[in-house]
C-alpha cells in the first residue's frame, strides 16, 4: 500500500493533513502528539506584517460546530521565518505555510521572503479568509481576480501551489478552475462558511466581529459536497477538509475524489485524531484491496 | 502537558449547582499549580464538540489525586454531573501559568467569587504549606451557592454575599473596603480569581491602595493549549492580545485593559 501524494512536483508521506489555524506552529502540540502519522503541516495563516486580530469574543460553539472569528492573528512572516521555522523543520511532516494577505503585493513579498527555505513544501493560498474586511475574501470570490494572482504567484516558485477556496460562492467549480488555469498544483477546499449567532439578551452578535466563519462536524456534508464538485471540475489533486472527526469521515472525501485531507477542528477535540485517521484510512484500504488513494477514487460510484 | 484517561475517585455535590469531583493524578505526570487549568472531553458525540476547560482546585503528591469545583450551568457541565465513581475522563494538562507567590511579609489576600473558589483555594493551600499567613474572602450572590464550610478544611473564609443572606453583607471589595479604613492592606498583595467585575474592581482597588494584583482569568476556548488565537484577552502591551490558556490564565492586573 502506498497513500503518498503527488502535489505538483513533490510527494507528501502521506495524506493526512492538519488545516491551517487549528495547529498554531506546531510546537503548540509537541507534548501531546507523534508527528510521524501527519503528512502534512499548514501552518496558522502568515502574512506580510504581524496581526493582532479581531476583537473578543472570537469564538463560540454551535451545534456540531464552532465559529470562529480569529482575523489571522499572526507572527508575521519574519518572525515566521526566525521563531517558528527552526521547530517545524525538525518535523517529519511536510511545512506548508498558509498565506495569506490584504493586498496581491503582500502575497508575492510573503512567498518571495520563504522561498530559499528547504524545508520548505510548498505553500497555501489563503483566498478564502472570511474575517479579514477588504482583501482575501474578496480574491476568492472573483475568478480573474484568482487567475491572476496564481498567475504571479507561479512565476515565483517552483513549490506546489496550492489555492485554498472559500465556500461563500455562487460555484465554487469556476473559481476552482481559475486556480487551475493560472498555474496552481492543487486546490484545498473548503475553507469555513459565512455565520452568526446573535445573544438575544443583548440582542447583539455573540461575536466581537459580528460574524465568523463556521466549522466543525456541521458544515461536513457541504464540504464533501462541493469538495466532489470541485475534484469534478479539474484535473489537479485536490485537498479535502470541513469537519473531520474520524476515519469515516476522511473516507468520504477519498470516495468524492480527494487526494489528500486535513483535520481543522477535529484537532482540538482529540490532538491525537491524525494518528487514528490515518490507520483507518489504511484500514479500509486493505479491506477494499486497494493500495492508492487513486483507486480509492475509483471505488465512488455515481 | 499530558494527554490521559483518569478516573474519577469521588464526587460530591458542594451546594446549588457545584460539584466537587476529585480524580487520579500520577504523580509522574506534570505537577498542577495555582491557577492552572485542564481540559477534559465530556463527550464522544459531537454535542458538545469542543472539550471542556477547569481549574484545578487541589492536587495531592501523596495521594495521587487531584480535584476541580465545577458549576452545571451547560450541556457540557450537565453530562460531567452525570457522571460516576470509576469513570474515566479524558484530560489533557496542566495547562496555563500560575501565580507568583510574593516573597515578602507584606499582607496577602485572597480574592475568590463563585466558581472562581477552586483555583484559590489551591493556591491558599499552596500558601499555607509555605507559611505563609493570608485572609481569604469568598463572594456569593446569595447564601444558597455557598459550600459546605468543610471544603474550606482549616482556612477560615470571611463569607461575602451580594444578598446579605449570610456573612458580610455585599461584595468581597465592599469588604475589603470595609477593613481597610487604617491602611492595613496597603502595599500587599491581593490574588483573585472569580466573576470579570468583581476581578476589575479588585483591580481598582489594588490601584487605590498601591496593592499588587493577580487575576486569573476565564475566556471561551477552543483548544486550550495556545493555537487557535480564540480565547484571547486585551492587553496594554503589543501585540494587544494575549492568550488566555497561554500567557495566563494568572495575570497582573495592571496589564490587563480593562474595559
Amino acid at each position: 500500500m502506498d497513500l503518498s501524494v503527488k502535489i505538483g512536483k513533490s510527494t507528501l508521506a502521506n495524506p493526512i493533513g492538519v488545516a491551517s489555524g487549528t495547529f498554531g506552529y506546531g510546537s503548540e502540540y509537541e507534548k501531546l502528539i507523534d508527528f510521524s502519522s501527519i503528512g502534512a503541516i499548514y501552518t496558522k495563516a502568515v502574512t506580510l506584517h504581524p496581526r493582532a486580530g479581531n476583537d473578543m469574543p472570537r469564538i463560540i460553539e454551535t451545534p456540531s460546530g464552532l465559529l470562529n472569528s480569529i482575523g489571522l492573528a499572526n507572527v508575521g512572516v519574519d518572525k515566521f521565518i526566525t521563531d517558528k521555522l527552526p521547530f517545524l523543520r525538525t518535523l517529519p511532516s511536510a511545512i506548508i505555510p498558509n498565506i495569506a494577505g490584504a493586498t496581491e503585493d503582500e502575497y508575492y513579498s510573503v512567498v518571495k521572503k520563504l522561498d530559499s527555505s528547504n524545508e520548505i513544501f510548498g505553500y497555501e493560498i489563503n483566498i478564502s479568509c472570511p474575517n479579514v474586511k477588504k482583501g482575501a475574501l474578496a480574491f476568492g470570490t472573483d475568478p480573474e481576480m484568482v487567475e491572476s494572482l496564481t498567475e504571479n504567484l507561479r512565476a515565483l516558485t517552483e513549490k506546489p501551489l496550492i489555492i485554498k477556496l472559500t465556500p461563500n460562492v455562487t460555484d465554487i467549480s469556476v473559481i476552482a478552475k481559475a486556480a487551475e488555469n493560472g498555474g496552481a498544483d492543487a486546490i484545498s477546499c473548503i475553507n469555513t462558511l459565512i455565520g452568526m449567532v446573535i445573544d438575544i439578551n443583548n440582542k447583539r452578535p455573540v461575536l466581537a466581529a459580528g460574524t465568523g466563519g463556521l466549522s466543525g462536524p456541521g458544515i461536513r456534508p457541504v464540504a464533501v459536497a462541493m469538495t466532489f464538485k470541485v475534484c469534478k471540475a479539474v484535473d489537479i489533486p485536490v485537498i479535502g477538509m470541513g469537519g473531520i472527526m474520524n476515519d469515516e469521515d476522511a473516507l468520504q472525501f477519498f470516495l468524492a475524489g480527494a487526494s489528500a485531507i486535513q483535520i481543522g477542528t477535529g484537532n482540538f477535540v482529540d490532538p491525537l485524531i491524525s494518528n487514528k485517521i490515518l490507520e483507518g484510512v489504511q484500514n479500509y484500504c486493505k479491506e477494499e484491496r486497494v493500495n492508492t488513494i487513486l483507486e480509492l477514487h475509483g471505488l465512488f460510484l455515481s | 502537558m499530558v494527554y490521559t484517561k483518569s478516573e474519577i475517585l469521588t464526587f460530591q455535590k458542594l451546594s446549588k449547582n457545584f460539584y466537587l469531583l476529585k480524580f487520579k493524578w500520577s504523580s509522574e505526570n506534570d505537577t498542577p499549580l495555582p491557577g492552572q487549568f485542564f481540559t477534559i472531553r465530556v463527550s464522544d458525540t459531537t454535542v458538545p464538540l469542543l472539550r471542556r476547560p477547569f481549574a484545578f482546585s487541589n492536587f495531592d503528591i501523596t495521594g495521587n489525586t487531584a480535584s476541580f469545583i465545577f458549576e452545571k450551568k451547560g450541556v457540557g457541565t450537565e453530562m460531567l454531573a452525570a457522571m460516576g465513581v470509576n469513570e474515566e475522563l479524558d484530560i489533557i494538562g496542566p495547562l496555563g501559568n500560575t501565580f507568583f507567590q510574593p516573597q515578602d511579609d507584606r499582607p496577602i489576600i485572597l480574592v475568590a467569587g463563585g466558581i472562581g473558589l477552586g483555583p484559590m483555594l489551591f493556591l491558599a493551600e499552596t500558601l499555607q504549606r509555605g507559611n505563609k499567613v493570608f485572609n481569604f474572602v469568598f463572594g456569593a450572590k446569595s447564601k444558597t451557592l455557598i459550600p459546605n464550610q468543610n471544603i474550606f478544611k482549616n482556612i477560615n473564609p470571611v463569607i461575602c454575599t451580594d444578598d446579605g443572606s449570610d456573612g458580610f453583607s455585599g461584595t468581597t471589595i465592599d469588604y475589603l473596603k470595609s477593613i481597610n479604613d487604617d491602611g492595613i492592606l496597603n502595599s500587599g498583595h491581593l490574588m483573585a480569581c472569580g466573576p470579570l467585575p468583581m476581578l476589575k474592581a479588585c483591580h481598582e482597588f489594588a490601584l487605590e491602595n498601591s496593592t499588587s494584583c493577580q487575576v486569573s482569568l476565564e475566556q471561551t476556548m477552543a483548544c486550550g493549549v495556545g493555537a487557535c488565537m480564540g480565547c484571547v484577552v486585551k492587553i496594554k502591551q503589543e501585540p494587544g492580545f494575549a492568550r488566555v490558556c497561554k500567557e495566563g490564565t494568572v495575570f497582573n492586573s495592571k496589564d490587563i485593559l480593562w474595559t
